[in-house]
């Protein structure tokens, strides 16, 4: 029965409903699976980033609901539901977010220590993520002194620290370069592969679009298309995990 | 806790200019407001410590008639006991019988009424520290006969010169009024001049043939102790021992004294209060421009799980801490400045007309005392905390959807 692990029944979402109504979100019916590589597309306003705060908690739906793992998260706590989304969910954001006056390291053990993990284990594990996404000689490096692409990956690492069931992440190549896009996709898909971690990005990009296995395709706050994709491009290569390693 | 402490104070330095400038006015507003403070604390201390020196000392023995009316016949009864008892008592440093007569004083140019102090130049001497204000010629321990220590107030303003001779006229203990010319021997200067134009000190021997040819009649004794910690106990047990007599303390006798030590630590308070208050808006509005700023990372924090409370306690962490940084400071300074006037004093030498005439020295020694001190650090902490309220309240209220901003 459990074999996904977000489900949305009937969602919408409307915006203003007293003043200008906008219907964000229209009667969406979603089911995300455990190890699902999935982009979220569609024009500007068919309402990707307003599916995405639903899925993660952020937003409540005007109607409709959400379960995470069989627990309903519509209509939870306000307290209880950001304890909810620590425990769960992992977040990585268009413009980075990390937090200015903490270092690389600081950044991915802050969300551990906030799960009230052991020191030993947050350092550990900072360290050990930081060198997956490639980082492993920023750890000491401010978001400041790191480039755009660097501190995505941060945002990756920090997201992957708390142990969350998925990873949310709207537009998280926008503000980057082909580059370092491709290098995030790559390490992203890295984490999919070999650990099975679940991410549900939105994106405008093809060539981010193209990497996805499943791509669902929101056209006026409704799902237009939601296909599967074969494994071709995404395979992981040889050539491509050292490419992360050294980077 | 340990992180967002850690997180509160590089937060505090990501504007170093706008900290700063709180910073700084918190270090100078409680540098000023508590040597201010402690200046006026020095004076009324000062005040209240030059009154029961050089006059009041710290007790007080009269007939309770007396205190009343003011009668040449409700002397002390029992006098003679009462020294007995006085002499014996181990607390005490020395004592000094007043024979006291409100009267006129008579002078060529005119008449004004005074109050004539009889007194027993050793034993007053012993007691209290009044013939210390001597400014010109000699104290009562001249060889003069009817001898007269005035005011040098009063020696301007009845146009007269030591050596000059006055008409003291008063009522003697039968209700007959007598007169008799006295020999002005010096003058003095108190720290009031209002009091150096309305008294006048002879001697008790002087005096008493003139008051009460039959016997020896006394008004007051005025009473120094060893600690003057001991005046309520000493007065209760006089008072216990005779009948017939009223003892007093010297904040009894001269409530307007302990309403001046009183007075001392309110404005203190108030002095603080005021400080604070001004630094509150200092401190709301930076700490309200600090999270209007960071809106989108509180929203982050909200995002990934950080709980309210811990928010709140983030923004209060980072108010606290940069307020009582400079707190700290400016009290820290302000104690090193106290400590430094106390040993020079501060001299109001240019406003010394003003201030004499109301009885206030014009070097001034600061203190605060360890309760001031205390009082001073409380008004801080409440006025920092309540002034932080505000912006963390505003910051954990939130909406984590900020960080999509
Ligand atoms: N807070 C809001 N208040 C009112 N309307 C909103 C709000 N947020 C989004 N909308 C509207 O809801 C619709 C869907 O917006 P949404 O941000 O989900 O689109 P999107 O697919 O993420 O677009 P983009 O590709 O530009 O990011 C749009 O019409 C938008 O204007
Ligand atoms: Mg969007």
């Amino acid at each position: 029965m459990k074999n996904h692990i977000i489900k949305t029944e009937n969602i919408s979402k409307t915006y203003n409903p007293d003043t200008v109504p906008v219907h964000a979100l229209k009667a969406v019916n979603l089911e995300f699976s455990k190890g699902e590589f999935t982009s979220i597309v569609g024009p500007s306003g068919s309402g990707k980033t307003t599916l995405l705060n639903m899925l993660g908690g952020l937003d409540k739906p005007t109607e409709g609901h959400v379960e995470v793992d069989g627990v309903k998260i519509t209509g939870m706590k306000d307290s209880k539901l950001i304890e909810f989304r620590l425990q769960n969910i992992g977040f990585v954001f268009q413009h980075y977010n990390l937090i200015p006056v903490f270092t690389a390291k600081e950044n991915v053990s802050f969300i551990m220590l906030l799960q009230k993990r052991s020191k030993k284990e947050m350092e550990h594990r900072a360290e050990e993520l930081l060198n997956k996404v490639g980082l492993g000689d920023r750890m000491d490096a401010r978001p400041k002194q790191m480039s755009g692409g660097q501190q995505q990956r941060v945002a990756v690492a920090r997201a992957l620290a708390s142990e969350p069931k998925f990873i949310l992440a709207d537009e998280p190549t926008a503000n980057l370069d082909t580059s370092s896009a491709m290098n995030l996709l790559d390490i992203m898909e890295k984490m999919n592969k070999e650990q099975g971690i679940t991410f549900i990005f939105s994106t405008h990009d093809q060539r981010v679009i193209d990497r996805a296995r499943r791509v669902i395709t929101m056209v006026d706050g409704q799902v237009h298309t939601d296909e599967i994709h074969k494994e071709s491009s995404s395979t992981i290569t040889e050539n491509d995990s050292q490419r992360i390693d050294t980077e | 806790m340990k992180t967002l402490f850690v997180i509160a104070w590089r937060n505090i330095w990501r504007n170093p200019g706008r900290s700063g400038v709180l910073l700084m006015a918190v270090v100078a507003g409680l540098w000023a407001g508590v040597v201010t403070v402690g200046t006026m604390n020095g004076m009324l201390n000062q005040r209240v410590d030059y009154l029961i020196d050089s006059e009041i000392a710290h007790a007080q023995i009269h007939n309770p008639e007396f205190l009343l009316e003011r009668r040449p016949y409700d002397y002390i009864p029992e006098f003679d006991k009462l020294v007995e008892i006085l002499e014996s008592d181990q607390r005490v440093a020395g004592f000094a019988p007043r024979v006291l007569a409100d009267g006129m004083l008579q002078s060529p140019v005119k008449t004004a009424g005074v109050r004539i102090r009889g007194i027993d130049i050793t034993k007053e001497t012993q007691t209290t520290s009044f013939h210390e204000n001597l400014v010109d010629g000699q104290y009562l321990d001249s060889d003069i006969r009817n001898a007269v220590f005035v005011g040098q107030r009063l020696l301007e303003s009845h146009k007269l010169r030591i050596g000059n001779r006055l008409v003291l006229t008063f009522e003697d203990v039968n209700g007959d009024l007598t007169s008799a010319a006295f020999t002005i021997s010096g003058s003095f200067q108190s720290a009031s001049s209002d009091y150096d134009e309305s008294h006048v000190f002879v001697r008790v021997t002087d005096l008493l043939p003139l008051l009460s040819p039959d016997s020896e009649v006394y008004h007051e004794v005025a009473v120094r102790l060893h600690d003057i910690a001991l005046s309520d106990e000493f007065v209760r047990d006089i008072s216990a021992q005779i009948t017939g007599v009223k003892a007093q303390t010297w904040n009894q006798i001269s409530p307007e004294l302990s309403t001046l030590v009183e007075l001392g630590g309110v404005m203190l308070h108030i002095v603080t209060l005021i400080i604070m208050l001004a630094l509150a808006f200092g401190i709301l509005n930076t700490m309200l421009m600090a999270i209007f700023e960071r809106l989108r990372e509180i929203g982050m924090l909200l995002s990934i799980g950080m709980s309210r409370a811990k928010v709140f306690l983030l923004i209060m962490l980072e108010s606290v801490v940069l307020t009582l940084t400079g707190a700290v400071t400016g009290i820290i300074l302000a104690l090193i400045s106290i400590r430094r006037f106390a040993e020079t004093g501060i001299n109001f030498e240019m406003f010394a007309d003003g201030i004499a005439s109301l009885g206030w020295d014009h070097v001034v020694y600061p203190v605060l005392s360890t309760q001031e001190f205390a009082g001073i650090i409380v008004i801080v902490i409440v006025i920092t905390m309540l002034s932080s309220l505000y912006p963390a309240i505003k910051a954990m209220r939130q909406n984590p959807l900020e960080v999509e901003k």
